[in-house]
């Protein structure tokens, strides 16, 4: 599913990844851990078609990376779903709006599109709130609007940068959930965080990175 | 459908929220487009004149006074063979003297005590519309002078050369003027549309983020960029009727140039839309020479 052959990406002054080699199977959980500067972030970017490796190669379901054409990489991201730190949503656009938006772009029909956003927006609690403005929920129910989005089109992977990186302890569990039914549901999950609670509560298997190496790659506890 | 609707939605957000530069970018591109517009409305009606004119020029043939009747006959039936001759009429040295005391009473005095008639016959020519050109009637008057018993050839020539001359400068000038136009049009339109675009970068992050292509992003900016270039249009042409209609008003209240107000015509209907349509293709181009570089879809989404 994903690929990745002695992958390293320079900066003007340091080396983000280096030499980088490793395989993510289909439904797979991924926790890349490392404390900040490790390179998580760059690896996901890679992953995301955001950037290319300096040296080496990415196969996203068997697509490299590096050589798809700019116009075939939203293509590529359409199997993807990406949740950010900071969401990312529009604020002055409803739950609803914000969710269905993927959709919209990909020409889903009116009635597909409601249908598909109510159950995601129920399967992640935040179906009562669907014509709330994003710009007034808080920092728990907007990261679950952004997960809601980012798995309204069925990815193949979703992409997770400190997903629980502006929450608390208690809305960090409820998200881990969340995570981890998606990931019960199939969806390949690669999800960055130096959170160790997270790492514990995922328990998937685990890429610890420093100063962009890659320093251990370990299965699941049992 | 849904994604058009949306697209469009957009792009009338985005023209709601930049209200102030919206207005300033319509408002500037209209008179711009009115500049153009003067220069246009003013080439086509001197170019209007100019054809007009063109095609009431008559060429005098003025017959030698001692020509007997068999000299002014042969030049009569030379003439009528002329390809470049579409009517002729005679005036005898009688009815030209006849018209001189009807056009210019005062100086009738002039051919008083004159034993005989000092007026020359003449033949009046009209000429074929298509060899109504100004270089071919030279040559047509060089011509005639040389036929036996033909004493002049006058024709109205120069100063329809002068206004002919004057109106290619017009589309010279017009041409030079419109490119400048235009570039000044684009740059407007596109600094317009650029900024809308700097004020939804995060939006368009958030897009690139979903997987929207380049084309969808840019789509709304276009819109935007053919609503500024018809409303830039539309407004110009408003102001040049307007201008136009006071000009009117002035030019018969002056009295100068009486008549002349008749034959001036503003813009035909298909001009008026072609106007718009120009402003709005023009508003079109801007906006995607503006987006084009910031399209790249490979820019940090995350």
């Amino acid at each position: 599913m994903i690929q990745l052959f002695h992958v390293s990406k320079f900066f003007e002054r340091c080396t983000a990844l280096h030499d980088i080699t490793l395989r993510i199977d289909r439904g797979e959980c991924v926790l890349l851990t490392g404390p900040s500067g490790a390179g998580k972030t760059t690896l996901l970017k890679l992953i995301f078609g955001a950037t290319i490796p300096d040296e080496g190669q990415i196969l996203v379901q068997n697509r490299n990376i590096a050589r798809l054409r700019e116009a075939d990489i939203p293509y590529l991201r359409r199997t993807m779903g990406f949740v950010v730190q900071n969401f990312k949503l529009l604020p002055k656009k409803t739950v609803f709006e914000n969710v269905a938006l993927p959709l919209i772009i990909q020409g889903v029909s009116l009635a597909e599109s409601k249908k598909r956003v109510r159950e995601v927006l129920k399967a992640v609690g935040m179906g009562h709130k669907h014509t709330s403005e994003t710009g007034v929920l808080s920092a728990g129910e907007q990261q679950r609007v952004c997960i809601a989005r980012a798995i309204v089109n069925n990815p193949i992977v979703l992409l997770a940068d400190e997903p629980t990186g502006n929450l608390d302890m208690a809305l960090t569990s409820e998200i881990v959930e969340l995570f981890k039914t998606i990931n019960a549901q199939g969806t390949t999950v690669l999800l960055a965080t130096h959170n160790q609670t997270v790492v514990e509560e995922m328990n998937g298997r685990v890429i610890h990175l420093q100063a962009g190496r890659m320093v251990s790659d370990k299965g699941p506890m049992e | 459908m849904r994604r058009s609707l949306y697209l469009i939605q957009e792009a009338l957000a985005s023209l709601r929220v930049n209200r102030t530069s919206v207005i300033i970018g319509i408002v500037t591109m209209a008179f711009t487009i009115s500049c153009f517009g003067i220069f246009a409305l003013l080439y086509g009606n001197l170019k209007k004149l100019a054809g007009t004119l063109q095609q009431d020029i008559e060429v005098v043939v003025y017959v030698e006074s001692q020509a007997s009747d068999k000299v002014v006959e042969e030049v009569r039936q030379r003439l009528e063979s002329e390809q470049a001759v579409e009517t002729l009429s005679f005036v005898s040295k009688n009815q030209a003297l006849k018209e001189f005391y009807q056009h210019f009473p005062d100086e009738s005095r002039m051919l008083e005590g004159m034993n005989e008639n000092p007026l020359p016959a003449s033949f009046v020519v009209q000429i074929t519309p298509r060899f109504q050109v100004s270089d071919y009637i030279e040559i047509f008057a060089e011509r005639v002078k040389q036929f036996p018993g033909v004493d002049q050839v006058r024709y109205s020539q120069d100063w329809i050369d002068t206004l002919a001359l004057l109106v290619s400068y017009f589309e010279f000038g017009a041409v030079i003027i419109g490119a400048i136009l235009a570039v000044a049009t684009i740059t407007i339109i596109a600094n317009t549309v650029r900024l809308s675009f700097y004020s939804r970068k995060e939006e368009i992050e958030i897009l690139r983020l979903i997987g929207a292509t380049g084309s969808f992003i840019a789509t709304p900016y276009v819109i935007e960029g053919a609503i500024l270039g018809a409303c830039g249009g539309a407004l110009a042409l408003v102001l040049l009727k307007g201008a136009f209609e006071f000009f009117l008003l002035e030019l018969n209240a002056s009295g100068w140039f009486s008549g002349l107000e008749s034959s001036l015509a503003f813009f035909p209907l298909q001009t008026s839309i072609i106007l718009v349509l120009s402003g709005m293709m023009l508003g079109c181009g801007s906006s995607l020479l503006s987006v084009f570089g910031l399209m790249k879809v490979r820019n940090d989404a995350v």
